[in-house]
């Protein structure tokens, strides 16, 4: 770490003969070895730390995945997410600022692992021209940490940067001054020998310590005497000294503790979807089925609490915090890092008992220390995973404790109780529809039953059959598959919900019984190729349904479709002429990964001209309606689907697109708040809805349902 | 302390209006494909009232009563899993196509089989025909009196003080026990079951009676002991019109619909 590139072990050059070699312990510093006695006390620190922290990990349960196994995979991740910090880089300025320190800390640590070995090994290899190029690079990453700790502090202290102010603590000014000043008191160290040095007649080769050279020549202006540069040399070399290793030490007390736990999380990171919430086996079986007590987290939840830096990316992301909702991923994380930190021990002394894990904190953790509102907000839209530089996995740990609320201790909002309910006795969330799950098929013709002769089943879902606005994009969807040629059929009354609003509100127990149930359904029915209406069913169905032996090939609409227009099955030949914005919807875009498809899709369209949201692609903002948020009162200053709502306006398109009938619901109620004005309103549809238009014309053949026959419904 | 909740399970209140169908030769609904009977919402909140109770007093027993199709097992398992402690089912061929008097016959006569009982609580009606008179009349079977369409009930002194929904108000009583007690939707929800209990349901079982067991005459219960007669059962027609107000100013036209409303004797 920089301590001997700046001179720790105090590098002298003699010429001797030809070459130039390094002299030892110049000015007589410190005894030989006096620096070891403070590495030992630093891995000793070091040591303890880490067992301490590990103890507190130790009182969780085992991970549901074996982290040994795809351990390429896992190494790549580690080198690609911790080494190389890809996430880091997602916020420009502090990608920046983050490598210059990062780099300069491992360069400066070789560059004194080198001198070590150089002084106290066998074979000396810092001479000659290697010696000139190893005094050139410590001295630029010497250079490059400092401008790393600049940027850094112009963040913090100019630039105002919301973000850090969200959890300062005293410690934050520590690391930065402290790295700052160990950086420095490097160059001074440096910078006194090379004074000394350059009496004698060495400047040629001195110039390669082109930072130290250069204060260097600012020092002889003064007329110091050699023995007082002497003297400022030992006494820079001792701060130095204390000061690198003081600070190395923070890395036990500190949160500079991520230097270790970051690239170890990316090894651990899960190496499925993340789309993919962990089965609870055996549920029957079980006394306890959610998470209320710190030791009921896997491990690795519990790991990842100590790798949380406090960076507040993940709250600068989160919906429900964009909208003054009561929800701020990072304060979930740290809240639950306190908690660890102060239960834990007790825990682990009271042998892992429940109940005296209770008794040891006076507060309980579901209800206390995260409140029922903060863990309702969550929309798993999986932002604040996308942007964890620390690969922290926010939202598994928020549905674990939504577990424990809805099984364990059946306390709900009552809303999102109802849809609850009536998936449980009637097999959709959509409680007071008046329609059927056929009513969509009136005035279509003939529409083909899937009986397992056909390739594709055309899964509509309970949102695109219940739902008066998303009937249009249902019929849309069955004009084109038609349209396009496919063999299809689909389930008409025999579809049910695929559980998936029940297992992100936490009913881990529903979600299996329905998820079996349709598995059964589909095997028996010889299912092979769906196609979703719905980005949820796509996830549900692609991601989960392999933990119930489902296996079958899943293509969400939009995908289909992108295929069908590139092979010339379908034609969108008929104008459009709109301007548009695309919102990803967050299971289609952000946890699976699907960008292009429909805005290509939107482009193979004539006269469709497309404008990209402030927030789009990975870092797009959910409609609100996530993690069974479509059945909730929302508690905060703004709605979701507001804000959303208020960036598409933004854009100036006239209409904004998803793929996803909840996002449209969302946009449907968010636009006459946004925009009062009914004239030149934004417009929301589906990309079906569109590719329609542009197949079929504006009327849309016969039976043509879509936008204005769904604003006539929706009067 | 021994509280007895009526649940009667009924054709689902949300049938879609397109898949609602009934037979008009034999004066029945059609049972809708696919669409499975539910819990009649009132039992459910009456079932919260008597829970309720039995959390506070502690050493009390909720048995829950229905009459019904086997099917109707549904609907005592979900009180069983709110926190009752039996389930006895009342099915018999005897006991259909009654009337609110054959089918609180049958009730009073397994609420006096289940032994000491010291309060009935029924919903304020069952959801489907809406009869409103199945408590009051176990009350006039059992001789006891009756509080009927509660927002509230609370244990005091031994006796149960209930508040009443009246049409323009509200009404507190205080009831003897034993006694019945019908509830409203005034009350509140009903809970939302644990995991542990549905389980704990799921593994206990109903018992069943028939007439033979409760000593009742299959002759005075059911569609032979019905003395009211369903005359006829069908879906009304619905009939829309629309009349525009023709006039120049908004004024104009607001007066004129004032007339129009004034003349069909709605103002």
């Amino acid at each position: 770490m920089g301590l001997s590139a700046l001179g720790l072990y105090g590098c002298t050059q003699m010429s001797t003969g030809e070459e130039l070699v390094r002299e030892s312990f110049f000015n007589n510093v410190a005894p030989p070895g006096a620096v070891y006695l403070f590495l030992a006390a630093l891995v000793g620190l070091l040591v303890y730390g880490f067992v301490r922290h590990a103890s507190l990990w130790m009182i969780g349960k085992p991970h549901d995945q074996p982290i040994l196994r795809e351990i390429p995979h896992r190494l790549r991740n580690a080198l690609r997410l911790g080494l190389a910090q890809d996430k880091v880089r997602r916020d420009r300025y502090a990608g920046i600022m983050h490598w210059c320190i990062f780099s300069s800390i491992v360069v400066l640590t070789l560059v004194t692992a080198q001198v070590a070995i150089n002084d106290d090994g066998p074979v000396k290899f810092l001479k000659g021209d290697y010696l000139l190029f190893f005094r050139f690079y410590g001295d630029l990453f010497g250079l490059i940490g400092l401008v790393g700790v600049g940027m850094a502090m112009n963040r913090r202290y100019f630039q105002d940067h919301a973000r850090i102010r969200w959890d300062e603590r005293p410690e934050d000014h520590l690391i930065i001054g402290g790295l700052g000043l160990v950086l420095l008191t490097g160059f001074f160290v440096q910078t006194f020998r090379i004074t000394v040095e350059l009496f004698p007649d060495h400047v040629s080769w001195a110039r390669w310590s082109f930072v130290a050279y250069g204060l260097a020549e600012f020092v002889r202006i003064f007329d110091f005497t050699e023995g007082q540069i002497l003297f400022a040399h030992k006494l820079s070399w001792w701060t130095h000294v204390v000061l690198a290793f003081s600070w190395l030490g923070l890395i036990v007390f500190t949160r500079l503790d991520h230097l270790f736990f970051a690239p170890v999380n990316a090894f651990f990171l899960r190496t499925d979807s993340p789309g993919r919430l962990s089965r609870i086996e055996n549920i029957e079986e079980r006394e306890i089925f959610g998470v209320g007590y710190i030791q009921d987290f896997t491990w690795k939840q519990l790991f990842e609490l100590d790798a949380c830096v406090r960076c507040g990316r993940c709250t600068d992301v989160c919906p429900a915090n964009l909208a003054g909702q009561p929800l701020s991923p990072m304060h979930l994380i740290q809240d639950l890092k306190g908690h660890l930190a102060n239960v834990g021990p007790l825990v682990q002394r009271a042998g892992h008992e429940h109940g005296d894990a209770r008794a040891a904190s006076p507060l309980t953790m579901v209800g206390e220390v995260i409140r029922d509102e903060t863990l309702w907000a969550c929309r798993t839209c999986y932002a604040c995973v996308q942007e964890c530089p620390v690969m922290i996995e926010h939202v598994p740990t928020i549905v674990d404790m939504r577990r424990f609320l809805v099984m364990d201790e059946a306390r709900i909002p009552a809303t999102a109780q109802q849809a609850l309910e009536n998936l449980e006795t009637r097999g959709h969330p959509w409680r007071g529809t008046s329609l059927e799950r056929t009513s969509w098929m009136e005035g279509l013709g003939e529409v083909p039953i899937f009986d397992g002769s056909q390739e594709y089943l055309y899964w509509v879902g309970c949102s695109g059959a219940l739902v008066e606005r998303n009937l249009p994009i249902t019929r849309a969807v069955f004009k084109l598959l038609r349209e396009s040629g496919a063999s299809f059929g689909v389930l008409g009354q025999e579809e049910t919900c695929n559980g998936d609003p029940a297992r992100r509100l936490g009913n881990e127990y529903l979600y299996q019984i329905l998820a079996d149930q349709l598995v059964q359904t589909f095997k028996s029915k010889r299912v092979q190729r769906v196609i979703t209406n719905c980005p949820h069913c796509f996830n549900t169905f692609k991601n989960e349904y392999p933990q119930f032996d489902g296996r079958f090939e899943v293509l969400h609409h939009t995908q289909f479709l992108h295929g069908a227009v590139r092979s010339g099955a379908l034609r969108p030949t008929h104008r459009v002429d709109a301007s548009l914005t695309y919102h990803d919807s967050c299971y289609l875009g952000r946890v699976n990964g699907v960008y292009d498809a429909p805005r290509q899709l939107l482009e193979m369209m004539p006269g469709a001209s497309l404008t990209e949201m402030r927030r789009s692609m990975s870092k797009g903002l959910c409609c609100g309606a996530g993690g069974g948020n479509m059945w909730q009162e929302e508690i905060g200053e703004r709605r979701v689907n507001h804000v959303r709502t208020q960036e598409a306006v933004a854009t100036g398109a006239q209409q904004v697109i998803s793929n996803c009938p909840f996002c449209i619901q969302m946009f449907e109620d968010g636009v006459p708040a946004v925009q009062p004005e009914e004239d030149g309103r934004l417009r929301p549809f589906d990309v079906a809805e569109l590719l329609e238009r542009a197949v079929f014309g504006p009327d849309g053949g016969a039976a043509q349902p879509a936008a204005a026959a769904a604003r006539g419904d929706r009067g | 302390m021994h509280l007895v909740v009526c649940a009667k399970q009924i054709p689902d209140p949300e049938t879609p209006p397109s898949a609602f169908k009934i037979d008009p030769q034999k004066n029945e609904v059609i049972p809708a494909p696919g669409i499975a009977p539910v819990l009649s919402q009132f039992d459910g909140i009456a079932a919260e009232a008597a829970l309720r109770i039995k959390e506070k007093a502690g050493d009390t027993k909720v048995t829950v009563i229905s009459m019904g199709a086997e099917s109707a097992q549904q609907a005592i398992k979900q009180v069983l899993a709110m926190g009752a402690d039996e389930g006895v089912l009342l099915n018999d061929p005897a006991f259909e196509k009654g009337d609110p008097h054959t089918t609180a016959t049958v009730l009073a006569a397994a609420i006096k089989k289940l032994g000491h009982v010291d309060a009935v609580f029924c919903g304020r009606q069952a959801a489907d025909w809406d009869w409103g008179e199945v408590g009051i009349l176990i009350a006039e079977h059992m001789n006891w009196p009756v509080a009927i369409i509660a927002k509230g009930v609370e244990l005091q002194d031994g006796k149960f003080r209930v508040q009443r929904v009246l049409e323009d108000g509200f009404q507190t009583v205080d009831v003897p026990m034993p006694s019945v007690i019908t509830v409203s939707n005034e009350f509140g929800e009903p809970r939302y079951p644990k995991l542990q209990q549905i389980m704990q349901a799921a593994r206990k079982t109903v018992t069943s009676w028939k007439s033979g067991d409760l000593g009742v005459d299959a002759g005075a219960v059911g569609a032979a002991g019905a003395r009211l007669k369903l005359e006829r059962l069908y879906i009304p027609e619905k009939e829309g019109k629309a009349e525009i107000m023709d006039a120049e100013t908004p004024a104009d036209q607001a007066k004129q619909l004032v007339e129009k409303l004034k003349a069909a004797k709605i103002l």
